[in-house]
């Protein structure tokens, strides 16, 4: 089962890396959902494994909430124009996106290494992924204009989170995680209201409008 | 106990609820003055229990009230009081403009109520994965408050308020899932996560994961709290927001993140080597108030100078607490109290400025003495509060902090807080004398006569605070800020 815990990782990390070239917002969207799918499955097979039933719960849930309902809310929620446009507007271009990409997966596995903590069977490398995956979204957050890619690139630092919580954290109440649940939740939906806001107010989601404020 | 513990976080949701159900704006009034009030009894309550070491608990350690999360309790309830008061004298003035709709009122009351709810939980959260929900959900309730006029400007400032918030957040659960595998070394792999569990193990766990928790934590709340260099979305944030959720912005929330950090230390100091802990505390604080000391020095909205003077005075408090001196730890605990009163006073007084002048530029407000004069009088108060004058508040605290590192001879910090105070003083006392007794360029509208009461009272109301607090710290409160200390830094 471990075999399969790390290869399901390895998926986790490689939609990591599809969020960096997804040229719609749909295609981000949709990149989400399926690492949250995947995720999920790794909460399964670590259950499976170490015989932990509140992962199989943890499981479902993330299927549930992050793979099916924050999907379609962001989907009912950011306009169709800006859902299906295509993303041009990237602080840089993919090649360097991607290279940029690389040099944080290795800056992800290093920080993991260095950390000297990992006593779970899912251990290490399984760290570095986490870790990964959680640089990649705030780069996205960083490296993109439009509002809808800014907050997909939270949504997926936060399941790099859910991860690392996998693997340092385990053991923690199953309330604790339905609470950090239900803030992903309320947090996607108010960050999607702001986007239809920013919609209805500048016609735009294109976040570089957003400059009136200095000093 | 655990009845009023349960009923404090209870009352604000129902609140909420009823604003949906009432369609007056009176009863929206009455509704919202009397679940505050309410809160602030309770509070009051529970708080009594805390100084007799009656500790209030529920649901095993998930609620917990020691002192530390009782004063965050106390300056969360009182400027909830007096905020909710302005606010409903502020939207009524909005309301019968013609500014704010009916259901746009409804929206208002109804966000204020769980905003409240969610920093109450700050406070009174035993839980460390509870503490960091109701943390990031104070940014999450609040958000679309900052949105609340909706036009370029504030979604500008909510959107930066809840990305990069929200981002710092994110690096917090990295440093307390760190901490939790720290002690999963001694109380093994499933446990249950609260600060007292933890506490009582705190002098044995990992070195390199405490420090390393605490690192995470500190950048990542500190985001929150406001500290230097991750506040660039707080002077946005805190200058569009409507004044009377400005002033809780200000006031309480930072505090809120403050706990945080705090819990956090408390935990990790006594195993990783705290000199080190207290060296990037002290590191980010000093650098928080020099930062805002120079955005203070010529800065042209005074909504904007009030942010900037809430990230020197947050930095005063990590400073504080970096010093590690007790003198300068109590004056950290007493600044976080004054802080609250003080600013939220500061945000209410400005409030009435921007009803009468409609701007935020400090040149374009003048003649106040004339135009407005009990306004004048409680800006003119509250701004030489804020600026450390004696005899209000927060000169007590400040003296306390950089007396704190003078006689545990730490002179860096001594001399580099005192001269940056100086100077953030003179920054601050300038701008708001200018605006009370320089007569307005051209004509202005004089809407002086117009403020309504209900904007009075809760400055009024916090004046005397501010002054008495000044000129004495009561023993109740000096007990609670005393225990709070302890808990910081045992």
């Amino acid at each position: 089962m471990a075999t399969i815990a790390y290869l399901l990782s390895g998926v986790v990390l490689l939609s990591g890396f599809w969020l960096l070239i997804a040229r719609r917002i749909r295609g981000a969207v949709g990149d989400y959902a399926f690492q949250s799918w995947v995720l999920g499955l790794v909460c399964l097979a670590t259950s499976w494994q170490s015989g932990r039933l509140h992962l199989l719960v943890l499981g479902l849930s993330t299927v549930v909430v992050k793979g099916i309902v924050i999907p379609t809310v962001l989907r009912h929620q950011v306009k169709a124009t800006v859902y299906e446009r295509r993303e041009t507007s990237y602080h840089l271009g993919f090649p360097s996106a991607l290279l940029l990409g690389s040099a944080l997966s290795v800056v992800g596995f290093l920080v993991a290494a260095r950390l000297p903590l990992v006593r779970d069977p899912l251990g290490e490398p399984v760290l570095g992924v986490a870790i990964t995956v959680v640089l990649l979204g705030f780069f996205t957050t960083l490296a993109r204009r439009d509002a809808a890619m800014q907050l997909t690139g939270l949504l997926v630092a936060e399941n790099g989170l859910l991860l690392a919580g996998l693997v340092m954290s385990a053991g923690l109440p199953l309330l604790v995680d339905f609470a950090f649940f239900l803030d992903v939740l309320v947090g996607a939906v108010v960050m999607g209201f702001l986007i239809a806001r920013m919609h209805e107010t500048m016609a735009s989601t294109d976040t570089s409008e957003l400059t009136r404020l200095r000093g | 106990m655990t009845t009023s513990l349960l009923a404090l976080l209870v009352v604000p949701l129902i609140g909420a609820v009823l604003t949906w159900a009432l369609r007056p704006a009176w009863a929206l009034y009455v509704l919202t003055a009397t679940a505050h009030a309410a809160v602030l009894a309770l509070a009051a309550r529970l708080l009594g229990g805390v100084l007799q070491h009656r500790f209030p608990h529920a649901f095993a350690s998930w609620l917990d009230l020691d002192p530390l999360g009782g004063l965050v309790l106390l300056v969360v309830a009182l400027v909830a009081f007096t905020s909710a008061l302005y606010s409903i004298g502020y939207l009524h003035h909005e309301h019968r403009e013609g500014a704010v709709s009916g259901r746009e009122l409804r929206r208002y009351f109804a966000l204020l109520h769980v905003f409240v709810f969610t920093m109450l939980l700050c406070a009174v959260a035993g839980n460390l994965g509870l503490l960091w929900t109701a943390i990031a959900a104070t940014t999450v309730t609040s958000a679309p408050l900052v949105d609340f006029y909706g036009s370029h400007e504030p979604l500008e400032a909510a959107w930066k308020y809840i990305l990069l918030t929200t981002a710092g957040s994110m690096v917090a659960l990295l440093g307390f899932l760190v901490l939790y595998q720290a002690g999963v070394h001694l109380l093994g792999a499933s446990y249950d996560f609260s600060f007292p569990t933890l506490m009582a193990v705190a002098g044995r766990l990992p070195a390199p994961e405490a420090a390393s928790a605490f690192l995470l934590v500190l950048v990542g709340l500190g985001t929150k709290a406001g500290l230097a260099p991750m506040h660039s979305w707080l002077p946005d944030a805190h200058s569009q927001a409507p004044s009377p959720v400005c002033a809780l912005l200000s006031g309480v929330e930072l505090n809120c993140a403050m706990l945080g950090i705090l819990r956090v230390y408390a935990l990790t100091a006594p195993a990783a080597s705290p000199e080190r802990l207290r060296l990037a505390l002290l590191g980010f604080g000093l650098v928080s108030v020099l930062v805002g000391v120079v955005f203070l020095v010529s800065q042209q909205d005074f909504k904007r100078l009030l942010a900037y003077s809430s990230i020197e005075h947050m930095g005063l408090i990590a400073a504080g607490v970096g010093i590690g001196a007790p003198l300068a730890t109590f004056g950290s605990m007493l600044q976080m109290v004054n802080h609250a009163i003080t600013k939220s006073l500061m945000f209410f007084a400005t409030g009435n400025l921007l009803l009468g002048f409609r701007t935020r530029a400090i040149a374009s407000v003048g003649g106040l003495a004339r135009a407005m004069p009990a306004t004048a009088v409680g800006l003119l108060a509250g701004g030489l509060a804020i600026a450390g004058a004696p005899p209000f508040n927060l000169f007590v605290s400040e003296v306390s902090i950089v007396a704190g590192a003078a006689t545990s001879r730490q002179w860096f910090p001594a001399l580099a807080l005192a001269g940056l105070l100086g100077i953030g003083f003179l920054a601050m006392v300038g701008p708001f004398n200018r605006m009370v007794f320089v007569p307005a360029a051209g004509p202005r509208e004089r809407l002086g006569a117009r403020v309504n009461r209900l904007l009075l009272v809760p400055i009024y109301l916090s004046l005397a605070a501010a002054l008495l607090l000044g000129a004495w710290v009561p023993g109740p409160l000096h007990d609670l800020l005393g225990g709070a200390a302890q808990v910081v830094s045992p």
